[in-house]
């Protein structure tokens, strides 16, 4: 493999990494709080796609479609722990019942898949690129080259994952979030609305699904269905990492990203399987996860 | 500050409580005590909105508290600080005294900080220790963080659900002394407990049994009347 190849392979794999690692985050702080997810992540990440295309082909800005999506994707969020999740609760106590939230995601899911369909039809579409004129636009790196709107999706998804980590560590709401983690009750008796907070959850999953959604349309084709890819791949990216800390997830989503791109390059014929299987390599030499404890330590 | 009446209360198709009349008022300190199973986690879960009251009333602050939801009743002075501690292994010793004041409305970095510097003073182990998780300390350090970390949401009532539990004689000692303290400067506390150690410090007494109140005296003539601990708490 020549040096040129190595550095476009590593790129690529560090941007899917880090879309992959926006997504697997919405799955982690959904089940940190409330150890529940979201399976349809990936179907907000594909309407949050599919919206930002529109938008931009109609010639809306990118700072107001990023603004746009993200305002629609939050309240979508809401609507679903409102909806499909919260009256679940009176459940918990019948046999299966604490598991329904599967269910009812996956049927949100499956609505969203098509819903898009009718709208947008069944044929693959790309969006046009967020950061660059034209999408083949590229610069030099080290005298390769390298595709500008992959860069910045980097860059993007960067400033992202810092941002999450921000949130969870360093704010009033990001700690009521570890605090329901560990203990729901613990954390009424704090005087934490429990119940805004789990809402809060399940925006800020919609909303990192929907940043992913936005930065994904340029580099990939947008059809309904790349939805379930995306929640399998995050699924595998958080379980790489543990479940356990938002660093153990980005860890996992690089790994996942670079096993992809590098294996693309010497046996593109089954796509997605290799990095699968790296991740169930891993995890069959330590199940918990690369970064996994016994108890979910968010530090 | 709180005042029960014929309160009942359970959970699922189990009825725990049974027509608990119970007060404690501003200034005092009332310990409950009872066997295993008796309801003492009940009845403080109850009055902190946990658990659902299924008859009688419970009026806090001269307000009926029953169907106020716990968040609500933590934030108005209402302070529970539940068995075992809980305290949030993930968060450091800072971080575990400042999440409940952090939730009241317009409190400022400043009385935050304020309020911190007073249970430093009360309890200067939890200084040292500031920077280091939660789930690193002692029991005995664990106890004295859970009990600040209620008192920095400033309670009107501030209920404890066993605080002797597994603590060391001299942690306990510190713990009870504190309690007695915080009592004299006109907080009400009500402690539920197993052991009668608590009685060294209280003004009045409950036992309960069974979910009911089956004994009420001045704290003082419980210490002295071994029949009544053989009778009710074996």
């Amino acid at each position: 493999m020549s040096t040129a190849n190595f550095i476009q392979l590593f790129l690529s794999g560090l941007t899917m990494g880090a879309l992959y690692a926006l997504t697997a985050k919405g799955l982690f702080i959904a089940h940190l709080a409330t150890t529940r997810m979201n399976f349809g992540q990936g179907e907000f990440l594909m309407i949050a796609a599919y919206l930002s295309m529109t938008l931009l082909l109609v010639g809306v800005r990118v700072i107001l479609v990023t603004v746009l999506v993200i305002a629609l994707l939050g309240l979508k969020g809401w609507g679903l722990e409102r909806i499909a999740l919260r009256p679940l609760d009176r459940l918990k106590s019948l046999v299966g019942g604490q598991y329904s939230w599967v269910l009812t995601t996956m049927g949100v899911a499956l609505i969203m898949q098509n819903v898009a369909t009718l709208v947008w039809g069944k044929s693959s579409q790309y969006s046009p690129p967020l950061f660059s004129a034209s999408r083949d636009n590229v610069v030099k790196i080290m005298g390769v080259g390298v595709f500008v709107e992959e860069l910045l999706v980097i860059a993007a998804a960067f400033l992202v994952v810092g941002l999450f980590y921000v949130f969870l560590f360093l704010t009033t709401h990001g700690r009521a979030v570890r605090a329901i983690a560990f203990n729901r009750e613990t954390a009424a008796l704090l005087g934490i609305d429990v119940t805004r907070t789990t809402v809060l959850v399940f925006v800020i999953a919609s909303v990192l699904a929907a940043i992913s959604g936005i930065l994904v349309g340029p580099i990939v084709t947008v059809q309904p269905h790349m939805g379930l890819v995306f929640t399998v791949k995050a699924l595998a990216v958080a379980s790489l990492g543990g479940f356990a800390n938002p660093l153990g997830v980005l860890a996992g989503a690089i790994i996942f990203g670079m096993a992809e791109s590098f294996s693309n390059y010497f046996n593109s014929a089954f796509g997605d399987l290799y990095p699968l299987l790296v991740v169930l390599a891993l995890l069959v030499v330590k199940p918990s996860g690369l970064f996994g404890e016994a108890k979910a330590d968010v530090r | 500050m709180i005042r029960l009446e014929k309160v009942s209360s359970g959970i699922g198709s189990i009825d725990i409580l049974r027509d608990i009349d119970l007060t404690v008022t501003r200034g005092e300190l009332v310990v409950v005590l009872g066997a295993n199973g008796a309801g003492k986690t009940t009845l403080l879960r109850t009055i902190s909105g946990l658990v659902e009251v299924r008859g009688g009333s419970i009026k806090f602050d001269g307000k009926t508290s029953e169907g106020a939801k716990a968040h609500e009743l933590a934030r108005s002075g209402l302070v529970h600080v539940p068995q075992g501690r809980q305290i949030i292994p993930t968060l450091t010793v800072e971080e575990n005294l400042a999440i409940g004041a952090e939730h009241l409305s317009g409190l400022g970095r400043d009385e935050i900080a304020r309020r911190m510097e007073a249970e430093y003073e009360r309890f200067p182990v939890l200084k040292t220790r500031r920077h280091i998780l939660g789930g690193s300390l002692s029991g005995g350090e664990q106890q004295m963080l859970a009990v600040s970390r209620g008192l920095m949401m400033a309670p009107k009532l501030l209920m404890l659900d066993e605080p002797s539990l597994g603590l060391a004689p001299q942690a306990l000692q510190r713990i009870l002394a504190a309690l007695g303290e915080l009592a004299r400067t006109g907080m009400a506390v009500l402690m539920v407990e197993q052991k009668t150690s608590a009685l060294q410090i209280a003004d009045r007494a409950y036992v309960l049994k069974n979910g009911a109140i089956v004994h009420h005296a001045p704290a003082a003539d419980l210490r002295n009347d071994a029949d009544v601990f053989r009778h009710y708490m074996n």
